[in-house]
């Protein structure tokens, strides 16, 4: 009976199984590029933008990635499946007195493919080409840009957990 | 009933003259067979035809050491295919597990049953081939990416575990048995492929939290006799001792 209850101790020993096929939220996966603003006239202090709006470059104006309001930082979501990711960013986009102002920006970066877990199956992490990892142009119709200088953190896109890229603005 | 059976036994007119120092009744020794025993797993076997992903064999065999000790040992060969939601993927490879079971089972007379629990070391060699998988996004802003086909193949990979067994033996007639087992495997050390994993291991079948498994098997096996050797009458006094206390 001695080795019996042995056995079943080994046995309780072993962990639970606990369930592995969803992929938890809290896991993290594919890292979107993480952009803080700073003031360009005082590049010590952040900036919040004014309904800036984000579209990637060839998407339709209504369905944009998202305006954002108050905020110094935005996540934007590169291409798992290409080596460049183009977006528009448009400052003031709902004024209608002139202020508005669209710069893009274009993000060149190679891929990696990691494997996270059976639930979450890979992950893609980037490395923004160096030099050249972020270019900067004006929109279609020029007005100038409102993205001073672009200082590029680190060229590892691997967590959210870290600014990637810092831009000053006016 | 194994005091009545005690009881009758006592008139038989034949006595062996066996251990006379210590057994001082007239109580024919009690014969038990030793030998070896092999057989093979059904429910691999059945698995093989009706599962179109999987093909897998495995032999049994066990060697009677001692009156409730048996050396035990598996070999099998298994491949597979699993096709996760995220990740599809082949395994193919050969494992070995030996160990040791323990019959708890008192057989009466001549049966030869068993109730046993029992440990083993197993190994797997193995190796993988990454069919498919799926990137994890949760910012699909630019639509969800299509699978990605890599063929990759993953060999020389490696797996060590312990299992803790629980099962019956049965006699069904003359020198064969039927059985089954449950059993609990926990990874001690594994050889993961680079940029993937061991989701499935040859002999472990899935690993869970990465490192806990579980198995089952239906054997029928065939007992080969080897020798025949007599009941102790120590033990068997510690036997009547139990039965006496319940």
């Amino acid at each position: 009976m001695k080795k019996i209850l042995v056995l079943l101790l080994i046995a309780l020993s072993f962990s639970g199984c606990e369930k592995d096929d969803i992929c938890d939220a809290n896991t993290p996966t594919t890292p979107r590029l993480i952009i803080d603003f700073y003031d360009a006239s005082n590049p010590t202090e952040l900036k919040n933008v004014i309904n800036l709006k984000v579209i990637g470059f060839e998407m339709p104006d209504d369905e944009p990635l998202g305006t954002f309001t108050g905020v110094s930082q935005v996540q934007l979501p590169l291409k798992t499946t290409l080596d460049s990711t183009k977006y528009r960013l448009i400052l003031n986009s709902t004024s209608t007195s002139g202020s508005l102002n669209e710069d893009v920006l274009q993000f060149d970066y190679t891929r990696k493919d990691v494997f996270v877990s059976r639930a979450c199956g890979y992950k893609t992490i980037y490395k923004l080409n160096a030099p050249n990892g972020v270019t900067k142009t004006d929109a279609s119709t020029p007005d100038g840009f409102w993205i001073q200088q672009i200082n590029i953190e680190t060229t590892n896109i691997e967590t959210e957990n870290e600014t990637h890229i810092k831009m000053y603005i006016l | 009933m194994l005091l009545s059976f005690l009881s009758q036994a006592q008139e038989v007119k034949e006595v062996k003259k066996v251990n006379e120092a210590k057994v001082k009744d007239s109580i024919p020794p009690k014969k038990e067979r030793y030998g070896i025993r092999f057989g093979v797993d059904l429910f691999k076997l059945s698995r093989s035809f009706y599962e179109t992903d999987y093909k897998g064999l495995e032999v049994v065999g066990d060697y009677r050491l001692t009156r409730k000790h048996y050396l035990a040992a598996e070999i099998g060969n298994e491949n597979k295919n699993v096709a996760d939601d995220r990740v599809d993927f082949t395994t193919k490879g050969t494992y070995v597990k030996v160990g040791f079971d323990y019959n708890t089972y008192e057989n009466w007379l001549d049966m030869e049953n068993m109730i046993y629990v029992g440990l083993r070391y197993g190994v797997s060699s193995f190796s993988q081939k990454l069919n498919s998988y799926e990137i994890y996004n949760p910012n699909p802003y630019f639509g969800e990416a299509p699978a990605v086909f890599p063929g990759q193949k993953f060999s020389g990979l490696s797996a060590q575990w312990i299992e803790v067994v629980a099962g019956v033996k049965a006699k069904v007639f003359n020198n064969v048995y039927v059985g089954f087992s449950f059993r609990m495997n926990r990874l001690l050390s594994q050889k993961k492929p680079a940029n993937f994993d061991n989701l499935y291991i040859p002999g472990f079948n899935r690993t869970y939290n990465g490192n806990f498994g579980v198995g089952f098997n239906y054997t029928v096996s065939y007992f080969l006799p080897l020798y025949k050797s007599t009941v102790k009458a120590k033990e068997k006094e510690k036997e009547t001792k139990k039965k006496k206390k319940k």
